[in-house]
């Protein structure tokens, strides 16, 4: 009796630690990837802050591609769910694991020295992605990849500068709302300077900096909100395509019309990143006037500089990945910022079948 | 005198007053609150626009899903928190069938009535979970439906393989939006389709009686010769049903779905809206009217607050507060001390008079 | 022979015994199926580090559901004690102290009312919590809606102090021979474990918990004072959200409207893991304490065997939690039997 107990409570909880290990048995390559050296396989962890936008699929789903088994890697990825606490212990979950590299997209930019330093001191080279760290001590990570969100704000603002003065609108007229990002997210913070300093530089009527959080549910009600509160919108200035289809709904909900002609009363929305699919569709149909692209693919730029330390050489600290302005408005056709022209990409279908992503 | 006391005592009374509070505090504040105006909408469809609008909207997904709390609360004497996390499972499900494996197909790949029904089935399967566990595994309701609350969302996520579909059809948009032609919110019409088959069901079956008399004393009900574990399986089933609506009109306003977003804390206000309909939430009796006023009040409650400019981060604070008032104003023990404190005062004044 | 022993177990350590077996099970398998990840001490002492908090916090959560209550405002008390002392710190360069006490101050405002309304008022304490809950959340938002993390001096040096463990270091691979060091937090939650195991096992309120949750009409018959130890039990658990709040603010560093999130209902999966029944007068501290670890070690397990995607980790939490509670319901079940046959 006392023996068929123990057997039956022993035999249940085997079933429940073989719920966590039966998959390893299932796929045979899975519980090698602690033996880092073993193997001969580069071992490096990703730490992705989570799944809030397409551009952060398409992040994922680029660095999933670039470090397969085929290429010689094994890739181990962890979803922080947007907490920078669940990507701290992921860091150390690597740690531990003995990783070879490991690669940070951060959350927020700040509280990253500690586990930096755990992560120099076991000596791991950490690359930064995408979002920027502040850390005391710039040695605490190898080099960062990433977009110049401060440019892509300027991009945009000087092509709504040059929009306006070819149609002849004053710069006092345009009433622009803008529906900003995460908060301290390092797009956030670059795009919203972009287009605040170019509102002071023209004198244009910046109405209000609300935050739809990168998604598509809260940047439509932030859009709810501010039509509620300001009857004289023209210009919405999204910091990501999720937000600007919310937006989008919002507006067309009330019965206005999203497009380019301020004059005639529509709404203008002008955008980020160009990677869903949708909005790039959006922008064939005009209701999304301008979209600053923001460059998902960091992960040949990431193998690169991988393949670079390898080899036991030194890549650059900063890299940023290079980006297009994208319209199917014609009206204007380049772009001057700090000297350096920009051409603005007029949107066709065949922009949607070319890119990789 | 009798009249008002007898008012008073009616469970019906606290929404009804809390509305009336709430409706006079937004007449003194800004009568604009109940203009209602007919404008059009960018398929140039004529709709209603206003604040009372809005609440008729947005309630009426609240009241439906108030409907089968307000079963399960009487039956098993506890609530499910996995409402939410299930309408974001049965809202992927619709999402899944109509658009197949592509997420973002030109044409719908099934029927609407298709993909509503099989989210039916899963939702009510889901509620077979919970109800299994709560009447024959006698877990506490709250704690066994904290199991889909935790796992619900990444369940939805996995249906749709983490993409985020999207439904290109407009007359997907239909449900939860207006029906072209009709200037009332279809979300409405559908609360009332959900009410009338609810009246009917208590009025011709022995449900609400079996019901309250498994909540009151689940013990005396099984010597009656009912079967309380049925009662209450079938409670948590019914209330899968009333999720699988919601979670139509969830998807059909957007037309696609975010699983971590969708219907966030929405079991917070169906709860809520139970507790104010002045049921108890230990269970027994119940007024399935007083809980369907509940959840508009709490619409109302929370239209009123964006209204004047609350962030909807900062919302539940406010509620908060109303919420503490509501119940500790009903309270059995604060209501006999008034009820004490008002027969002081007029005992008090019949001694002046006589005097 | 087996039901005789059974039956002298108490329901308390017959769950206890199975949580803690279960941890066991599941840590062992682990180090000989995955390996490297869990072996080293540096690896355990991380989830102590990470879940400081959480123990903390669960550790109140048990001692309500002991009594028969719930506290689901605990998630967002530890939200507002972390961004009120963030903007405290940060913006008005306060002490440390001051943070101390303010994080204090807000578990004990928070008990008091909260224990007021459930005991004295006699509301229901979901209903109560949850608005305490809502409120916390909301007030957390307005005290500031950024997340920033604070860069006070005395403060992140004491965030950053790290105890070394004598004998607990390992080599990593270029060698280097690193200690193996665990944060202040993980003191603070032992010595919260130990206080309130003592407390539950040796003083009289904490048996007076166990006989409330047990049956309140017998417990009123034994001279007990059912509400002022159910006040009790709601005031401590607010107090320890409190303390735990402080602990979660020196693991993060930082102040965030969306920090906790979810963490009551860790909280209650924990203490359900750790054998304490939602029903009342059963549970034990020392099984809410592997229960909080074990939820965190399937968690890691999950993530190490490449069930990467975010949703795999709620999936077999849900299951966890699920098989527990079936156990759970089973034991007992057959253990009435046993008594009563």
């Amino acid at each position: 009796m006392k023996k068929r107990w123990l057997a039956g409570i022993l035999a249940l909880m085997m079933g429940i630690t073989s719920i966590g290990c039966g998959v390893g048995v299932i796929s045979p390559g899975e519980s090698e990837h602690q033996g880092t050296t073993n193997t001969g396989r580069i071992v490096v962890g990703f730490s992705q802050l989570g799944a809030e936008s397409d551009w952060r699929s398409a992040n994922s789903q680029s660095m999933r591609s670039a470090f397969t088994k085929e290429k010689g890697y094994e890739f181990i990825f962890e979803d922080g769910q947007q907490k920078q606490a669940n990507q701290i212990t992921a860091i150390r979950t690597f740690i531990q694991q003995e990783v070879d590299y490991i690669v940070l997209a951060p959350v927020t930019e700040t509280g990253w020295d500690n586990v930096l330093q755990e992560a120099k001191d076991a000596g791991i080279p950490v690359i930064i992605v995408d979002r920027m760290v502040d850390v005391e001590d710039e040695s605490l990570f190898t080099c960062w990849v990433g977009s110049n969100f401060e440019l892509e704000g300027q991009k945009v603002a000087e092509w709504l500068n040059q929009y306006a003065k070819s149609q002849n609108i004053q710069p006092e007229d345009l009433h622009i709302v803008n529906i900003q990002g995460t908060i301290g997210a390092s797009a956030q913070i670059g795009r919203t300077k972009g287009l605040a300093d170019a509102a002071k530089k023209y004198g244009w009527d910046l109405m209000a900096e609300v935050s739809g959080d990168f998604t598509q549910a809260k940047g439509r009600e932030a859009m709810e909100a501010l039509l509620k509160q300001f009857d004289n919108i023209n210009v919405v200035y999204c910091e990501n395509d999720n937000s600007a289809l919310g937006a989008i709904q919002a507006i067309e909900a009330t019965g206005k019309k999203v497009g380019p002609n301020i004059a005639e009363g529509e709404i203008m929305i002008i955008s980020f990143d160009g990677v869903n699919e949708e909005a790039i569709q959006l922008a064939l149909e005009h209701k999304i006037t301008c979209i600053a692209e923001c460059n998902p693919l960091h992960g040949p730029r990431v193998e690169a500089i991988i393949e670079l330390l390898e080899k036991g050489q030194k890549p650059d600290k900063f890299s940023y990945v290079d980006e297009m302005i994208y319209s199917a408005n014609e009206s204007v056709k380049t772009l001057t910022i700090d000297d350096k022209e920009y051409e603005v990409t007029i949107i066709t279908e065949d922009i949607l079948t070319e890119r990789q992503y | 005198m009798t009249g008002i006391k007898k008012l008073v005592k009616n469970q019906i009374f606290i929404p009804i007053a809390a509305l009336l509070l709430l409706a006079l505090f937004n007449l003194l504040a800004d009568p604009e609150f109940f203009l209602i105006e007919l404008g059009y909408n960018s398929a140039g469809n004529p709709v209603l626009k206003g604040y009372l609008v809005t609440i008729l909207d947005y309630g009426s997904e609240l009241a439906i899903l108030a409907m089968g709390m307000t079963l399960v609360t009487a039956a098993s004497g506890g609530q499910d928190i996995s409402v939410g996390a299930t309408i974001a499972i049965a809202g992927s499900v619709i999402l899944r069938v109509l658009c197949g494996t592509d997420p973002r197909p030109e044409t719908m790949q099934a029927p609407i009535i298709v993909a509503f029904l099989v989210a039916v089935v899963v939702s009510m399967l889901c509620g077979a979970f919970n109800g299994t566990l709560v009447a024959y595994f006698k877990i506490p309701p709250m704690v066994a439906t904290l199991i889909l609350f935790t796992a619900g969302r990444s369940i939805a996520a996995w249906i749709n393989n983490n993409a985020l579909p999207i439904v290109n059809d407009p007359s997907f948009g239909y449900f939860g939006n207006f029906i072209p032609g009709i200037p009332v919110p279809t979300p409405f019409f559908i609360a009332v389709v959900c009410m009338i088959i609810m009246a009917l069901i208590l009025k011709f079956t022995t449900l609400g009686l079996y019901t309250q008399s498994v909540g009151i004393n689940e013990s005396s009900a099984r010597l009656n010769g009912l079967n309380p574990q049925f009662i209450k399986f079938l409670s948590f089933v019914i209330l899968g049903v009333c999720v699988a609506v919601a979670g139509l009109i969830k998807v059909s306003r957007i037309s696609t779905i975010n699983y971590s977003v969708v219907a966030k804390d929405i079991e917070m206000d169906a709860i809520l809206a139970v507790a104010l309909g002045g049921n108890a939430l230990s269970g027994g009796k119940f007024n399935m009217t007083a809980s369907i006023l509940g959840a508009y009040v709490i619409q109302f409650l929370t239209t009123t607050l964006y209204k004047f400019q609350v962030k909807s981060d900062a919302l539940p604070a406010y509620k908060a507060i109303v919420v503490i008032i509501l119940v500790v104003s009903s309270a059995p023990v604060v209501r006999e001390w008034m009820s004490n404190l008002w027969k002081k005062i007029t005992i008090k004044k019949q001694v002046k008079e006589v005097g | 022979m087996l039901k005789n022993k059974i039956k002298n177990l108490t329901d308390t350590n017959l769950l206890l015994a199975i949580t803690i077996i279960v941890f066991f099970v599941m840590y062992i398998s682990a180090m000989v199926f995955l390996g490297e990840g869990f072996l080293k001490p540096q690896a355990f002492l991380n989830i102590l580090g990470s879940n400081a908090a959480l123990i903390i916090v669960s550790c109140g959560m048990s001692l309500v559901m002991i009594t028969g209550g719930i506290d689901i405002s605990v998630g967002g008390v530890v939200a507002l004690v972390s961004m009120c002392c963030a903007v405290y710190l940060d913006h008005h360069n306060g002490s440390i102290w001051g943070a101390i006490l303010i994080s204090l101050g807000i578990g004990l405002l928070f008990g008091l009312v909260q224990g007021f309304l459930v005991s004295y008022l006699e509301i229901q304490p979901f209903i109560v919590s949850l608005a305490g809950m809502f409120f916390a959340r909301g007030l957390t938002t307005m005290v500031n809606t950024n997340s920033f993390n604070v860069k006070h001096e005395e403060f992140v040096a004491l965030k950053d102090t790290r105890i070394v463990i004598p004998g607990l270091g390992s080599y990593n691979r270029l060698g280097k021979y690193i200690d193996a060091k665990i944060e202040v937090g993980v003191i603070v939650a032992i010595l919260v474990v130990i206080l309130l195991f003592c407390i539950l096992r040796w003083v009289k309120l904490g048996r007076n918990f166990y006989a409330v949750g047990g049956n309140p009409q017998s417990a009123l018959m034994l001279g007990i004072n059912v509400k002022r130890t159910k006040f009790y039990s709601h005031l401590i658990c607010s107090l320890l959200a409190g303390v735990g709040g402080f602990v979660y603010f020196m693991h993060v560093g930082s102040g965030s409207a969306s920090h906790a999130m979810g963490m009551e209902m860790d909280a209650i999966a924990s203490s359900i893991i750790g054998g304490t029944m939602l029903t009342g007068g059963v549970g034990n501290i020392i099984g809410t304490f592997f229960g909080v670890i074990s939820l965190s070690t399937i968690q890691n397990i999950v993530t190490s065997v490449g069930l990467d995607d975010a949703w795999w980790t709620g999936i077999t939490v849900a299951a966890m939690l699920c098989i527990f509670l079936i156990i759970q319901s089973v034991v007992m079940a057959r253990k009435r039997k046993a008594v009563k046959g």
